[in-house]
């Protein structure tokens, strides 16, 4: 696509939907969203950006090495999160029986190692979504 | 230090039912980061498979020593109603130990093997990570105690089936996991709706809980209750081919590779028998399933599918698709066993669900190994391959006089407690039917025997026999594999690690024909808890 007006705005705007992604992943456990839908906003903005400037220059940004990396320990980091639990001597994903502070609800640093999962989550989420759209746009050529 | 030590040890033995379901599901994630260097990955698999292995048999060791009563691991420390339990009883122990007995050496056959059959290393990785994360859901299954996560294991474990299926580039494979894809699909959703019937009258996933509940009122919601049952039963019967619901698996056996094969007759299939045997005896209990008559229809269907799908076994003349078959008829004992209701016959269903997983991977890997080796799927053209590749014939005629139900061999065994099962149970009929089931079993498998040991090898490829049949997707296989270059005299037996899992796998089934102890004690004690009226 070769619109100038397109491109300037995409350049305005990708930035802060990417942004607003994070936003959403982080504050997964205070409010509505969280980091499935989170994940999606921020692989969008990849999304967007590879089809307005190019699919090249979507790779360029994003291998698809990067992306297997992202993926697979996007997931791994939950498995990590969850062994937490395990080195401090009580079950599997336990998040206040693992004396980690949930401090007060409703606050953004609060539910202990909902948050942090929820990263993981996200992490993961967008980086599929990208590998699914770079795959179909290949196939498509 | 010391202490340090006993510390971890301590940890590793509190956590282990997670560690045996996360570990699988977690290198399977990982694997696709090391698709360039797949010795690694592979390695990683091995180790995963053994890994498994010791925490199965460690697993089985602590219930056959404590004698009574489950232990129970809460994920994440919440008690029962909100949290996810993982239970350690008889029957997750003895499953989790065929899943973790049968994987390994079905790992150890793929390695390096796969390329030819998956192609590139990309392809090979992602065989590999569908392939743990079933290894992972089926662990799953056999220790969860909570409706939905069992859906969604069962979710992982159909979706990676539908991968392994697919994992072959050729048109076919692609056809059979559509197919698959969508049956499975709807079994899963029939299932689904069963677990939100069960869901809406009792308010518990937990599988205690929902138990309890439906015995306080099961009268009231008659109708609800009945849905629920058959919705279930359903969704599990397509999931796991019970006979006029099997139509997907004869293709998607036999197409998939041989590894993939091995592991989808052998357990996946079984995998979905153990939830259908959970939500009938632990979720509705066995005063629910006499009730609603879900005993008999079990019985019924079970006979059905003994006689159809070993005579339809019979006429087959590709030998993946021939042993895909006989998956549809073996999975009718289990069922049978499954509706008798007293202490041998579940046990014998149990015992025969281990037999059958290890018998049928070993058949599966050795047809595929000879497959490989000749470029030929039909059995009219393996003759003089037993002179050829002994290891690899030896390993399927043992696992052949096995599914059959010849002593000393483990298909006995589970056979002989379905019978005393059957007759205790007052009706002959089945008693009939699993002997004649045994007899059809002989009828399309010695065949094979006797082409594969007793007739000498063609001068030449015979290719009018191929064009005999009118099944043209079975045609176009066979020319896809008669590519390659035939050359007898570089017929012999697969590589070591290739030769060393069908020796383990040997191994096992003269080793639970003979001594069949343990199992048959972890199996008997499952039975007993699992037809305890509550």
């Amino acid at each position: 696509m070769r619109d100038f007006i397109l491109k300037r705005v995409a350049a305005l705007i990708l930035p802060f939907v990417c942004v607003y992604g994070f936003y959403v992943i982080f504050h997964g456990h205070i409010s509505p969203g969280g980091s499935f839908a989170g994940g999606i906003i921020v692989g969008l903005s990849f999304i967007a950006f590879s089809t307005i400037y190019g699919i090249e220059k979507g790779r360029a940004k994003l291998s698809e090495d990067v992306l297997t990396w992202t993926e697979s320990f996007g997931t791994l980091w939950y498995g990590i999160m969850g062994m937490v639990g395990i080195f401090k001597g009580v079950p599997f994903l336990a998040n206040k029986l693992a004396g980690i502070d949930l401090g007060l609800p409703g606050e953004l640093f609060s539910s202990g190692l909902i948050s942090y999962i929820g990263l993981g989550v996200g992490i993961r989420v967008a980086s599929t979504m990208i590998t699914i759209f770079f795959t179909l746009m290949e196939d498509e050529e | 230090m010391g202490n340090g030590v006993t510390k971890m040890t301590e940890a590793i033995k509190f956590n282990l039912p997670v560690f045996v379901v996360i570990a699988p599901l977690f290198i399977a994630i990982v694997l696709p980061v090391f698709a360039r260097r797949i010795r690694l990955a592979e390695g990683m698999v091995i180790f995963v498979g053994v890994l498994g292995l010791a925490g199965a048999l460690f697993l089985a060791h602590i219930v056959l020593d404590r004698n009574s009563g489950t232990w129970i691991y809460q994920m994440g420390g919440w008690p029962a109603p909100w949290g996810i339990e993982l239970t350690v009883g008889n029957l997750a122990a003895s499953f989790l130990l065929v899943v973790m007995g049968v994987s390994l050496p079905v790992s150890l056959f793929a390695v390096g093997n796969l390329t030819h059959e998956v192609g590139g290393k990309q392809r090979t990785a992602r065989f590999y990570t569908l392939f743990l994360l079933l290894v992972g859901a089926l662990a799953g299954m056999a220790l969860t105690n909570d409706i939905f996560n069992t859906y969604v294991l069962v979710e992982v474990a159909t979706l990676s089936c539908c991968g392994l299926v697919s994992s072959r580039r050729h048109p076919r494979a692609a056809e059979a996991a559509f197919t698959y894809l969508m049956l499975a699909t709807l079994g899963s959703a029939l299932v689904l709706c069963g677990i939100g019937f069960i869901y809406t009258i009792t308010g518990h996933l937990n599988m205690g809980f929902a138990s309890q509940a439906l015995n306080e009122i099961w009268q009231t919601k008659r109708h609800v209750v009945w849905m629920a049952m058959s919705l279930v039963f359903v969704g599990f019967a397509v999931k796991s081919a019970l006979f006029p619901l099997h139509v997907w698996l004869p293709d998607a056996h036999s197409s998939a590779p041989s590894p993939a094969s091995a592991i989808l007759s052998g357990l996946a299939i079984k995998g979905y028998m153990i939830c259908l045997l959970k939500f009938f005896y632990s979720v509705f209990g066995p005063g629910l399933i006499k009730e609603f008559a879900m005993d008999r229809l079990l019985v019924l269907a079970g006979m059905i599918a003994i006689i159809a799908g070993s005579v339809m076994a019979i006429p087959q003349d590709d030998l993946k698709r021939r042993l895909a078959f006989s998956t549809v008829g073996q999975a009718g004992y289990i069922f049978l066993g499954f509706g008798l209701m007293n202490k041998d016959g579940l046990a014998g269903a149990l015992f025969y669900l281990a037999s059958h997983a290890v018998i049928k991977s070993t058949l599966f890997l050795s047809a595929g190994a000879m497959i490989s080796a000749t470029k030929k799927r039909k059995i009219s053209e393996l003759a003089g391959v037993g002179r050829r590749m002994p290891v690899t014939m030896a390993a399927f005629t043992a696992a052949s006089l096995g599914l059959i139900g010849i002593p000393l061999f483990s298909g006995f065994i589970g056979k002989w407690y379905l019978i005393t099962g059957s007759i205790e149970a007052g009706s002959f009929l089945p008693t009939v039917v699993i002997i004649a089931g045994s007899v059809l079993c002989a009828t399309y498998l010695f065949p094979v025997i006797r082409v594969a040991w007793f007739e000498s090898a063609p001068k030449e490829p015979q290719k009018a026999a191929a064009q005999e049949t009118g099944d043209a997707a079975v045609q176009r296989e066979t020319a896809e594999v008669q590519e390659g270059p035939v050359q007898h005299g570089q017929l012999k037996d697969p590589g070591i690690l290739q030769k060393l899992a069908l020796v383990l796998l040997t191994v096992a089934i003269i080793v639970l024909g003979t001594v069949p102890g343990p199992l048959l004690e972890l199996a008997k004690r499952a039975a007993a808890e699992l037809l305890v009226l509550r």
